[in-house]
């Protein structure tokens, strides 16, 4: 009876104390563009109330390296920024620990900087547990640089251009036509004075249609040109 | 008169050839390592060139006008030449060639506004580098087309 409760303490015990191991979240992975900033966040999951003594620490290791660097760490109260590494300058705390948030940010991302990072979040007295991992990738953007203004001022420019000449031509048009049923019309009305209207009918007829005028003229002078080429 | 014709054809499309070159060749501004120019930059990273951005401390809206008159300047170029193509066989004998004319007129402020425009603004500092070949067919694309637009102003059509 006495060995049964023991055991039975034990195992609970046991169990008490996985359920008390700190689990720390950060993303998987992080996608960056050269020269942006990035935020890299981290918090965690534990039993205990957030303690005044909470420690965050982010460790970061390079692509192809095999040690691992501390750039950063939070304890008692206060961030110490790493001011002698690869991220001296570029490094700021924008964690929250009384809200069990131990987020960086990185500033002006370069090629160098890809890697994993790694957050170790500690939060007495549930100091066991695993750190967590997350992979840096670094891009170049692939460039569109044609913002909304260039296409702003092609697209005005080219639109006014069409529309002056579809307003030229279209002038030319009307007026041709107004002077044509502005001859009919009198040609109409005055039914008594037909010689007298019908020249001014020719005369305007030959007035009112200058485009077909032109045409036929050009054409004389196309072939006149040709043959004189010839 | 068909060597005239032909001279002024062939000054047309060297127009349209150095526009286009200017503004499609990114290469206004070059150093050793670099490339750049108004669409983005080429840097070479261990013995490879690679193609990307603009930085951001560029100002944006010069950079973008600069674009745009740049594109500007090649269409009003290239459609310049198809509208002569049918001035010459349209216009009556003894007319200029106006519309053509001012479509010249027009590519030609448009590459004198680009050209302008990135001179005094871009690479104000003393940077280290020399202007490339594209900032150079701009330049001499501003003189070519004031040459074409004030023959297309002055010549009139005779016939052969």
């Amino acid at each position: 009876m006495l060995s049964v409760l023991a055991l039975t303490s034990m195992v609970l015990l046991g169990i008490a104390s996985q359920t008390t191991a700190i689990v720390v979240y950060t993303s998987w992975e992080r996608h960056a563009l050269v020269g942006t900033d990035v935020r890299l966040s981290c918090s965690f999951f534990s039993w205990q109330w957030t303690s005044p003594d909470v420690t965050f620490s982010w460790h970061y290791r390079p692509d192809g390296a095999k040690d691992s660097i501390a750039i950063f760490h939070y304890a008692g109260g206060a961030p110490y920024v790493d001011n002698k590494g690869p991220f001296r300058d570029r490094l700021e705390f924008v964690g929250n620990p009384s809200r069990r948030d131990g987020s960086i940010l990185i500033k002006n991302v370069d090629f160098a900087d890809n890697g994993t990072f790694t957050c170790d979040a500690k939060n007495p007295p549930d100091i066991a547990g695993r750190p967590s991992h997350v992979r840096l990738l670094v891009f170049e953007k692939v460039p569109v640089q044609a913002g909304v203004i260039t296409g702003a001022i092609i697209g005005v420019v080219l639109g006014l251009l069409i529309l002056i000449v579809a307003i030229y031509y279209l002038m030319r048009f009307l007026v041709a036509r107004r002077v044509f049923s502005l001859s009919m019309s009198k040609h109409g009305k005055k039914g008594k004075g037909k010689e007298g209207s019908q020249q001014k009918c020719t005369s305007v007829l030959a007035v009112a249609d200058p485009v077909k005028l032109k045409a036929a003229a050009s054409e004389k002078k196309k072939q006149e040109s040709r043959r004189e080429k010839k | 008169m068909l060597i005239l014709l032909a001279a002024i054809f062939i000054l047309h499309i060297t127009c349209i050839c150095l526009l286009l070159a200017a503004t499609i060749h990114n290469a206004w501004w070059m150093t050793d390592t670099m490339s750049t120019d108004i669409w983005a930059r080429w840097i070479l990273i261990g013995g490879k060139w690679s193609y990307t951005e603009i930085p951001g401390h560029y100002p944006k809206e010069y950079l973008q006008v600069v674009q745009a008159s740049s594109v500007l300047a090649c269409i009003f170029c290239i459609l310049g030449l198809f509208v002569f193509v049918a001035q010459l066989y349209t216009i009556p004998k003894g007319n200029r060639f106006l519309f053509t004319g001012v479509f010249q007129l027009l590519a030609w402020l448009c590459i004198m506004i680009a050209a302008s425009i990135y001179t005094d603004i871009f690479h104000k500092d003393k940077e280290q580098g020399w202007y490339g070949a594209s900032f150079i067919l701009a330049w001499i694309s501003v003189c070519l087309t004031f040459i074409s637009c004030i023959t297309y102003f002055t010549l009139r059509k005779k016939l052969a």
